[in-house]
Formats: C-alpha cells, structure tokens, sequence
C-alpha cells in the first residue's frame, strides 16, 4: 500500500523528467536542420539552379583508424559527385546535401551510425561505406530499413549471401573475381613459360582471404599445384617467417590476397630480404596504393607485379573526363581508386533515382536497379538479384615506375605485358 | 634443415629485441609492484619520435636510441610524478586500470598527431640482408639486435655496480629496510620508473625499423612483453632475456611450421600456462599469489 | 511537510531508482525517438555487463579485465545456432529466430565461468588480472580460427528481425531491460545471502575468510558463473540486435575497461552503482560521438579524442573519486547523521554471562581418544628460513595450553599451519582423532577450529554484527540462499557481542574500532563457529590491563564450557597464571613442555628465552 503511495507521489516527477527528454529531442532535430548547412553546397554556374527542399544522403564512413586513407579518398569521390550534381541542376531539381559521420574504422561505430542516419537525421538516401568489414553490419541497418543501399568498396562473397535485396556493389566484381583476367593469362601462357607451382597468403579479412581462394582454385583447375597456401591475421606486421616459409618452396607464383597497403608492402619487404622473386606475382589491392606503394618498397622493385583495379584515370569510360576535371579543380591532384568507386556509386544511386522519378518509394529504386545497367566512370554495371556485379575488374601491372592496365585488350593501356617479373633489387 | 636453422635465427635475432622492450615492464614491476600496461605506447610513442627525427631530419633511426632514450627518461618521471606515485601500494587492479588508461591516452595522442596510420622508418639499409651460406640475416635485425644486447649491457651494468643500482635493488627486495638504510624509495621509485620508461626509447627506436606501427599497435606489444615477463619470472632481468628469446623462436616456429594465423596466440598462451602451471616463471621469485590451498 | 521531507530525504535513492526505472520502461511510449531509443538501448547493455562484472570484482574483489568474454561467447553461441545449427546454410537467410537461443547462450557462459573459474580463481592480484585478460584473447583468437564454425574474421551475420517494421527496436529494447531487471535483482538477492556475505568477506580478507569457515573456492566459483550468465544472454540479444557479430568487436578489451569504467564511476560493490555509472557513461559515449561535431564544429570529435577522452577519465575516476559516485554520497550522508551518535563509540563494556548452548555433539566428540590436537614432526620453509623445524605438540582436550617462545621462533607459523593458512612442508597434523593437514582452512573450521589474529583481522567494511554472524560452521549449497543476518543466528550473535561486552557496538563499522575493542569482537566472532579449539594468538597484546582482565576471565569461563585453548602469549603472568601446560618454541623447535612450574625451572628455556628478554620484557610492562 504504502509503495503505491509513493509511486503515485512519483508520477508528476517522471512526467517532468520525460517531458524533458522529448524537449531535448525537439530542440536537437532543429540542430539538425541548421548544421546540415555546414556542408558546401556552393559552385554555381552549370545547368539550372536546384530549388525546393534538398534532398539529404545519408553516408558513414572511416574517416579515422585503419581504413582512414581509402575513407577520405571515399569522402572526396563522395563530395566531387554532389558538387557536379548540383552544379547540373540537382537531383530531380532539388539540391542534394550530404551527411558523412566518421565511422572510426568500428563496426560498432558503423551501426550507430547508420542508425542515427535514418532515424534521427532522417535521411532521404544511403550511400555504403568502405570496406567490407564495414559494409556487412552497415548493409543489415540498411535492408532492416528498406532503404537502398550502393556501396563503393566492399567485394567480400559474405556481402552477397544473405539474400538482401537493397544492398547493390558499385565496382565490376566480386572478391572471388577480383583476379579472373590474372587467372585466364597465366593459364593461356604456352607451355614451358607457364607456371607449374603456386603460394597463396591471405589477410584473415572478409576480401583479402577470398581473393586469394579465388585465384588458388582457378589455377588448381587449370593444373597449378599448391605449393604454400596460409591465412595471416590482418594485424600481422612481421612476415620474415612467411617469406622463408614459402621462398623454401621455390614457387613460381605469388598470390596475395592483402587487406591494405601495409601488408602488402611487407610481404615485398620480407621476400626482398629473403632474396626470392618469384616469375609472376599478384597482389590484391597494395600495389594500386601508387606512390605510396612505390616509395614503401623501391620504384625497381614494383616492375612487373601484378594487381587488378577497377578505376584507371586514363580510362575512356562515361563521365571520366567531367569527373577527373572536377576532382583535379578541387583537390589539385589525381583521384585515387577509392574515390572514383565512391563517385561511381553515387552514380548509381542518381541513374536509380532519375529513372524512377521519385525518391519516395525505395522499392522501386531497388527494383529499377536489379532490372537494368548504369554507365558509370568504372564503365557500365549490372547487378544479379544478391546485388553482386557481373562484370570483370581490370587486370594492371606495373611497368617502368608506372601503373599500365594491360588487360582486357579494350581497356589496355600498355601493349606489353612484363613476364616473368625481374629479381628484386634491393639486396 | 636450412629452413630449421633460418627460422631459429629469425626468431633469436627477434628476441634480443624482445628482450630490451621486456626488460623495462620487469624492472618497473620488480622494484614497484606496478604492471605499467602503457609500456607497450610508450614504446610506439618512441618509434613515432624516431619516425619524426628520421622523416624530418634524416637522422638515422638507429642512431635516433641517443635521442629517444633521454626522451622517454623524462616522459617517465613525468608520469610517475603525476600520477603512477599516488596509486603505489594500492591494489594491483588500480595500477592496471590506471594504466590502462594511460595507454588509451597515448594511443589518441599519437593518433591526433601523427595520425592512425601505418608508419615505418626505412634506411636504406631496411631490407637489406647479409647472408651466410643459404641463412640470410636482415641488417635491420642485425644492428637492432646489437643494440639492443648493448642498451641491455649498459642497463645491466647500472643495475650492478653503482649506488643506484643498489638502492633499486635493495627496494625491490625490502622496502622498509632500504628504508632504514637510508635509501628513499620514493626516490628510487622514481628513478626506476624513468629508467624503466627510458628502455622504451632505444626498443622503440629499433622497433620502428623493423615493422611499421600505428598507434593502435600498443596492444600487440604489451601482450608480447607481458608474455615475456611472465615467462621469465616477473621482476627478474636476465628471466626477461632469457623469456624474449625463448617467446621470438616460439613465434617464428608458430608461424613457419604451425601457421601464421597461430602466432598471435603464442605470447597470451605463454602468460596462461606459465601463470597456473608455474607462477614464478623460469628465473624469477614467485608472483602468484595463491589462494591457501 | 516536514513528514514529507523526511521521507523524502530518507527514500531519495529508492526513489531516484524507481524514476530512473519507470522513465526507460514508458519512454518508447511517449518518444519515438529513436535515436534516444538506441542510446538507452546500448546504455542497458553496459548496465548488465556493469552489474555483472560487480558481482565478481565488486563483491569478491576479484578484478577482472576481461568480462566482455562472456558477451563474446554469448553472442556467438547465439549466433552459430541460429545460423550454423539450426539455420539454413546455404544462403544465411532465415536462420532460426535468434531468441530461442538466447536462454542457451546464458547456460553456456555460464559453463565457460564453472570451466574456467576454478582454474584461474586459485590465483589472485596480478596474475588474476592478467589471466582474465589472456582469457579474453585467447578466447578471441579461437574464435578467430575456428574458422569452420566460426566464419572467423569475416564474422557471422544474423538474419534480420521477423517483427513488423513500425516496432524497430523495440523488442531488443524490453528484452535488455529485462534482463538488466533480472540481473540486479539477482544481485540485491546476493547482496541480502550468506552468499553475498561470505563474498564481501572474501574481498576483505580472504584468508580470515577461509579461516571462519567460508568455504571460498565455491564462493568465488559461483560468483563468477553469476557474473557471467546474463552477460552470456545479454550477448545473444547483443548480437541479433547487431545483426553482425565479428571475434574483434564481440571480445573486446577496451569494452572491457569500459565497462570497470562504469562500476568504478557509479559505486563498486554498490547495487545501483554499476547501473549509474552506464547511464552516465555510454550516454556520454553516443552524445560526444554523435552531436559534438554538430555543435563544435566537423572534425572535433574523431577517434583519438575519444581515447583520450575515456583514458583520462579512467585514470581521474581511479585517482580521485576511487569509490565511485554512490558511496561518496552515501559516506557524506552517513557522516552528517553519525556525528550525532558518535559518542557512543566511548561507551563502556558491559559484559553479561554467556548462556551455554545446547551442544549434543559434544559428547560424541568427547568419546573420541587421544589429545584433541596433535602436531607430529611439521616443518615449514621459506626461502632460506626454516620457520618451523619438526614441531611436535599435543593439545588435550579440555585445557588453556600455552605456547611461547622469543620473537620469530615460529609460533604465528605453527597457527598457521594448524588452521590451514600455509599448507606444511613436512609433517603430520591431527584434530579430533583425524588428519586435518591437507585439509582446506575452512574445512577445518568447521570440524571445530577458531583462531584468532595477533593483528585483528574483521571485515573493516562490515558491522559488527555482519562480523559475528560471518562465521560459518558448516557448509551447503542451500545454506548460501539464506539470509545473511537471520533470526536465530542475529539473536546468537547477539548474544555472543553481549557476553564480550560490545553488543552496543553491534551496528558500528568494525573498521572504526580501537584495537582492543577488536579483539573483543574477533572472539565473539569465532565463537560464532561453535570451536572445540580456540587458537589466540596474543590476545593480551596491545590492550589495556582492565581488559586483560577481562580476556583472562573469558578465556576460563569458555573453558569452563569445555572448549580448549591454545594460546600463543607474551604476557608472562598471564600464561603462567591461566595456561597449563606451557608448551616452549624456540628456532622452530619445541625444547619444553609442561607445566609452568616445570618450565620456568628449565635451563634450556631461561637461556632460550625467559633470560634477558624476559627481565627486559617485564620491565617494559611495569613501565607502561
């Protein structure tokens, strides 16, 4: 009895308190309004000027810790594509603001984030962020909301196998593809001059280690044997023991399927050091990293390593040349990969929104986008009904101090193709 | 067999460098009773200050240990004055924790200034190699060694024959009679406190050539150092040598004939085993402190 | 009004608690923000990882850097039933509704503490620490290789929520806080046990623990399975909720200290402070991460901030508010009352005459043969010091036995050997006609051993009565359940304080007590246990003659009762006044007994001992 009395002496007490909660509320989404602001939306000149309520896309990514690189590549690709866009008239006449919060590289981080994104921000659209690591737990916020979901970088097969429908992958293919063309050549060499052993090492990572699966049972099928194939965790700084491990196998290709920029150089470091060079080696995403790759291990010793790329500058592809002119305005420098796939994905979510003419119904921007291709500066993308892409990423070599795509054919920007790689030159 | 031999020699040459970064958490918990948990961040710290020296000035980042070294001898006295003096004989929870906390704050510090990125200090020497017959030893490791085995010599030297040493000695072994016998511990503690840090300048010196690092990388250090001195017996210098070389050749024997993938565990396997089957680890007193029966 | 107050001031905790509570239950309902709505729900999350890490470091002392283990394993037994068991493969989706599994998750963490705590709980400090640590990690990397079951780095994905869309979190929301509801009051149920008792005695002491019979493996065992079974189903929640669950974030250190963060911020050891401390600090958390670059400006609040934001936390909690917010308020409320009552702390003994229990044992016991005690041949070791060099000695029932020697000549040992603290190096020790030598302290407590410190050792946290009833003779799992100050045993125990002269101390801090006043209470406790044997070890030490009279008096009345004594004095009046036989120690050897005629008179112990120390010692008394 006497605990109801004090219960009911309560209530005005909590009533109070809750009311404050939901004060704070209001006054916080009016925060909202004003600080989107702080983004620049200025550029004039173009097409029409955009008028009406903007439309607001909503977008998490690393821009701190471990993928902070590739993560502010993302955010310039990002901010290159809104300013074109509303320089040409907006999006369905209406300017387009961007929200970009700071994933911190945290999964964890990465949820709230897109949470917050929908929920208190209320955005009208999502963009993905970078990595596949990032992308999984950040797809589900997504597909749980029924919001489209184009993601820039994030090419693991684990992205793909839940059967989600918002969630599409805005580069060529899949990590399990990612070095098809590597593949196809090395096995289309004439006997004698084709390899006949392999070593495989992975990142621990949701791309790296399905990357290197990838080309093992591709060159497996075509009579290659395996002769050292380990997984490593990504955080691995020290790889003397894998170098001598695998240089004791004598391999005549290197496939590794590295996380980042990092372990990838010091895989090179640790086989310079050890004094193997094998005839052909691949290297999933490292060597695309351009200078800073070169600098890590000596221009003489980047001549003739293998690695595959969706993006190249001199690419002849839709809107490249429109996008190159506005990134090197803005940032006085050449895009890096990372920034034209995020371009590229933006791309996507506008060809979506223009076709349908709305951005209401989310079902039918997903929809569009499962029955028809988007030309985008990667070149022209479809997706099957997992979202996974279908077509075939580029394979690049480097030559001469440069990066040169050397397949397919049509893309190619060398005519030479450097077989077998020269020794290493730093002993 | 060649691999066999390569593989012992990565690993020794690994764990002469191991053991100079252990031997400053052994020193600091010896005389102190405080497992500083920031010692694996102090350690980066010192390779981002070599890292600087080397980027900026093109100092040798070997030669950078004569920088770092009287470097982090002040960072440490300043921690220990600000903070590590008030929690000394409270709860050994409190000093994890605390310094635990430190860590994190080294860790952002470093992060604000030289960013969360992947550094690595790369004379030209980096990846280069002697060789020997079929062994190859990298110069990096080699001159990383040696310096270490000299720090260590030197480090050995002070803890023998002056009256520092001594003193340090005689606190770690008795406090309230070092009292009586006129030492101050407080003083002392200090100075092993900084000296214990000061280690972390010449090992993080060497570190930075030797793999590349970002902030985040404290975790991986503190547990190999940790596993070190719990394999070696808290408290005790030459169990620290002695755990280092042992916990390298264990790592490069992981990785080459287990798999990599397996390597990380080795040091928190080490600390479990040793801690339950044999506290007191290979040469040091014994530091669980066990429940009576 | 002023009744209102009053009650008020006198209810503010309990009320701020029920506000507290029913403002998160009705919050959904009057917001649908929910953005709000995740801050609570992850402010719950913390809450149940705080209250429970509180259970085993909080109230056993036992600090453990690595809670966030059983969240890991909770999540991930959750996770790989949904989806690896009793889930579709082929294409992840539709795995089997996560929720079923959630009870499972909670067994299993469970398992994992029962496996896992009897190893690691045999040692303390340091090591503690850093085993709960490696714990984590060695946790993480199995889960990180186990790469068949486990997807290893690439972690596992849960399907999605089946609930209509419009109800978004909320389901996650009320499960967390039920099982947050359940988990404190499993803890206030704790609190209120002999359980919980026992587990506060061992955080103060845990050897004086072991010594008045709590049986502490078992003790700290169950508290650190209680610790970690709602974490385990809070992990499975957790990881649903999440809908993607990887070994790096499931087993993570920094959550780790987050969550020591938050008890040590809200009150350790408190019921409501580990649940504080997260809704202050995982709100702080999401707010600095989410709404700081709106209001300072982009790029103010990025990773490194926050690092260095919660580290210095950390270390300011631990220099400056090391006992947590609760029981800083409670100690400056506490103190403006007792300053009223604080004169009693002068009161004066009143000693009453202790009743004699019923004891029906006591017969049976006596019909046992033999000395009630015998020491054959111990020897102990330290380092170089042979402390106790193959001491033989017999107690017969029913005497005072004195036990005297020079300083260091290895009296305190010898109690320790007998009662357990130290186990022998060598040698045979026998009670009650059975060998006792192996056996744990507490076992020993309860065949009937009392002892006593030379420096008191009570629960300075506790009162003096939770000291006097702590004491437990026997030892059974139901037993735990019951409550901590219960009817008969509060009556005994009063009793007892009554028959020492300090039954007006009864609800004072036995920290706030003179050392004498200590004493007193040491042997009411251990009276407690119902001895056959009362080990002293000097009870004349320190305190003053009135009360030496007092002790000397006690001492024959309990022997009176038939309980026998073995006494460890340096008072020599005293010993040859109460205690026959005198047994003589002197370099870990026994070189006299008898009685104290026969031992005064002996060559062998006035050179050992009774010569100039003696003369020396009875001056320093005369003196004082």
């Amino acid at each position: 009895m006497r605990r109801i009395v004090w219960l009911l002496a309560l209530l005005p007490v909590l009533l109070a308190l809750v009311f404050a909660a939901g004060c704070g509320g209001d006054d916080d989404d009016e925060g909202d309004a004003a600080d989107t602001e702080a983004t620049d939306t200025s550029g004039g000149g173009g097409g029409g000027e955009p008028s009406g309520e903007p439309i607001v896309i909503g977008a998490s990514l690393p821009l701190t810790g471990d993928f902070a690189e590739p993560g502010e590549a993302a955010r310039r690709g990002y901010e290159v594509w809104m300013e074109m866009v509303n320089e040409a008239g907006g999006l369905l006449g209406r300017p387009v603001e961007m929200i970009i919060k700071d994933d911190q590289s945290d999964q964890n981080l990465v949820v709230t984030d897109y949470n917050a994104l929908i929920e208190q921000d209320g955005v009208d659209l999502l963009l993905g962020t970078f990595s596949s690591l990032l992308n999984i737990p950040a797809s589900a916020v997504a597909e749980r909301a029924q919001m489209v979901y184009v993601e820039p970088a994030g090419g693991s097969p684990d992205m793909f196998n839940r059967g989600f429908e918002y969630l599409f992958f805005a580069q060529q293919a899949t990590a399990p593809h990612q070095a098809d063309l590597f593949s196809e050549w090395v096995l289309s060499l004439p006997e004698g001059e084709r390899p006949t052993t392999a070593a495989y090492v992975a990142a621990d990572d949701p791309f790296g280690a399905p990357v290197a699966a990838g080309i093992q049972e591709q060159l497996e099928a075509g009579g290659v044997e395996t002769v050292y194939s380990e997984i490593y965790p990504p955080e691995t700084v020290n790889f003397d023991a894998i170098a001598s491990a695998m240089a004791a196998e004598q391999p005549d290709v290197i496939a590794q399927g590295s996380a980042g920029l990092q372990d990838g150089v010091n895989l090179i470091t640790a086989l310079v050091a050890a004094g193997y060079s094998p005839q052909q080696m691949f290297q999933a995403s490292t060597p695309s990293f351009a200078d800073q790759y070169s600098d890590a291990i000596g221009v003489e010793n980047t001549e003739g390593i293998f690695y595959a790329v969706s993006y190249h500058v001199e690419s002849p592809t839709p809107g490249n040349a429109e996008f190159l002119e506005a990134y090197r305005a803005k940032f006085d420098e050449d895009p890096a990969e990372d920034a034209a796939d995020a371009f590229a994905a933006a791309e996507v979510l506008q060809a979506a929104v223009e076709a349908v003419g709305s951005i209401d119904d989310q079902a039918a921007l997903k929809d569009w986008l499962h029955a028809n291709s988007v030309d985008t500066i990667l070149g022209t993308l479809s997706w099957d009904e997992t979202g996974a892409p279908e077509q075939a990423f580029l394979l690049a070599q480097w030559q001469n101090g440069d990066e040169e795509i050397v397949l397919p054919e049509d893309a190619a920007t060398s005519d030479t193709i450097v077989n077998p790689k020269p020794p290493w030159s730093g002993r | 067999m060649t691999q066999l031999i390569q593989t012992l020699v990565l690993g020794l040459l690994l764990g002469g460098v191991y053991a100079l970064l252990a031997s400053g958490l052994t020193l600091i918990f010896g005389v102190m009773d405080v497992i500083n948990v920031a010692q694996g961040a102090l350690i980066i710290l010192a390779a981002f200050i070599t890292w600087a020296l080397w980027n900026e000035t093109g100092l040798d980042p070997l030669l950078g240990v004569f920088v770092t070294t009287p470097a982090m001898f002040l960072v440490g006295l300043g921690i220990y004055l600000t903070t590590v003096r008030w929690i000394q004989g409270k709860p050994p929870s409190t000093s994890v924790i605390l310094t635990f906390g430190l860590a994190l704050v080294i860790e952002g510090v470093m992060g604000m200034v030289w960013t969360a990125t992947l550094h690595r200090a790369t004379p030209e020497y980096f990846n280069q190699s002697f060789t020997i017959g079929d062994i190859y030893l990298r110069k990096a490791q080699v001159y990383g060694c040696a310096i270490a085995i000299g720090v260590l010599a030197i480090l050995y030297v002070i803890l023998r024959v002056t009256w520092l040493g001594r003193a340090i000695r005689a606190v770690s072994a008795n406090m309230s009679s070092a009292r009586l016998v006129g030492v101050d511990p407080t003083t002392v503690a200090a100075l092993t406190f900084a000296i214990g840090v000061a280690t972390t300048g010449a090992g993080g010196s060497i570190a930075a050539v030797l793999y590349p690092f970002l902030p985040g990388s404290h975790y991986a250090w503190i547990s190999r150092i940790l596993g070190i001195i719990v394999l070696g017996g808290m408290g005790s210098l030459p169990g620290a040598v002695v755990g280092a070389l042992l916990l390298g050749v264990a790592e490069t024997m992981t990785a080459t004939y287990i798999s990599p993938q397996w390597a990380t565990m080795v040091p928190w396997a080490v600390i479990m085993l040793v801690l339950l089957l044999r506290p007191q680890g290979l040469m040091g007193h014994k530091l669980r402190e066990d429940v009576a029966l | 009004m002023t009744a209102a107050a009053g009650f008020l001031g006198r209810n503010a905790g309990r009320i701020a608690v029920a506000a507290l509570l029913v403002t998160i239950l009705i919050f959904p309902v009057i917001s649908d923000n929910r953005y709000y709505q995740t801050i609570i729900i992850l402010s719950l999350l913390l809450a149940i990882m705080a209250s429970g890490w509180n259970i085993i470091s909080g109230f056993a002392g036992y600090v453990s850097l690595g809670q966030t283990v059983f969240l890991g394993i909770g999540a991930y037994t959750t996770a790989i039933l949904s989806l690896r068991v009793f889930g579709p493969d082929e294409f992840g989706q539709g795995g089997a509704n996560p929720f079923y599994f959630i009870p499972i998750s909670a067994i299993v963490a469970g398992l994992f503490a029962a496996l896992v705590g009897p190893i690691i709980m045999r040692t303390r400090g340091h090591s503690f620490v850093i085993l709960t640590i490696a714990f984590l990690f060695v946790m993480q990397l199995i889960v990180l290789n186990w790469g068949e079951l486990t997807y290893g780095n690439r972690g596992l994905s849960l399907p999605l929520p089946d609930w209509p869309r419009e109800w978004g979190n909320l389901p996650f929301y009320y499960i967390f806080f039920g099982i947050l509801l359940i988990s404190v009051a499993m803890s206030t149920w704790i609190r209120r046990t002999k359980f919980g008792m026992g587990l506060i005695a061992i955080r103060e002491d845990e050897d004086k623990a072991a010594s008045v019979g709590v049986n502490t493996p078992i003790y700290k065992v169950l508290a650190y399975i209680a610790s970690a079974v709602w974490i385990g189903a809070a992990g499975g929640v957790y990881a649903y909720y999440l809908s993607f669950i990887d070994p790096r974030n499931m087993f993570d250190i920094v959550y780790s200290v987050f969550v020591v963060l938050a008890v040590l911020l809200g009150g350790r050891g408190t019921i409501w402070g580990p649940v504080l401390g997260a809704f202050i600090l995982e709100p702080l958390n999401q707010v600095t991460n989410n709404d700081f670059d709106k209001w300072f400006g982009e790029g103010i609040w990025d990773a490194n901030v926050r690092l260095i934001f919660f580290g210095a936390m950390l270390m300011l909690v631990v220099l400056l508010l090391p006992r947590g917010i609760i029981p800083s308020v409670r100690e400056i409320v506490t103190r403006r009352r007792e300053s009223k009552t604080a004169a009693e702390v002068g009161a004066r003994f009143e000693r009453k005459p202790l009743t004699v229990v019923e004891r029906g044992a006591l017969e049976a016991k006596a019909a046992a043969p033999g000395p009630l005690l015998e020491v054959r041949g111990v020897e102990k070791r330290f380092g170089g010091v042979q402390a106790v060099d193959g001491v033989t000695l017999a107690v017969e029932r029913g005497s005072i036995t004195a036990l005297i020697g020079p300083n260091g000549s290895g009296k305190t040992t010898l109690f320790n050997l007998i009662d357990g603290t130290m186990p022998p190096d060598k040698g045979e020790i026998w009670f009650e006609g059975g060998r006792v030598d192996k056996l744990p302290p507490y076992r020993r407590a309860h065949l009937g051993i009392g002892r006593t410190f030379q420096i008191t050792r009570l629960f300075k946290q506790m009162t003096v009565l939770e000291n006097v009833v702590a004491p437990l003779s026997s030892f059974s799992y139901r037993h735990l359940a019951a409550d901590a100050v219960s009817g008969n045993e509060a009556e005994r125990a009063h009793e007892l304080l009554e028959f020492v002269g300090m039954h007006k101390f009864a609800g004072h801090r036995a920290g706030a007590l003179s050392y004498g006043q200590g004493k007193l209470v040491e042997l009411a406790q251990i009276l407690m246990l119902d001895p056959t044997l009362i080990m002293l070890d000097e009870p004349a030490g320190g305190i003053n003659p009135t009360l030496i009279a007092h002790m000397e008096e006690m001492i024959r009345e309990l022997n009176r009762q038939g309980t026998t004594f073995l006494i460890v004095e340096h008072n020599m009046p005293l010993v040859l006044g109460l205690c026959n036989p005198v047994c003589v120690l002197a370099r870990g050897q026994t070189i006299c007994t008898g009685a104290p005629d026969h031992v005064q008179a002996d060559p062998a112990v006035l050179d050992a001992y009774l010569g100039e120390d003696f003369v020396l010692e009875r001056k320093a008394e005369v003196s004082s």
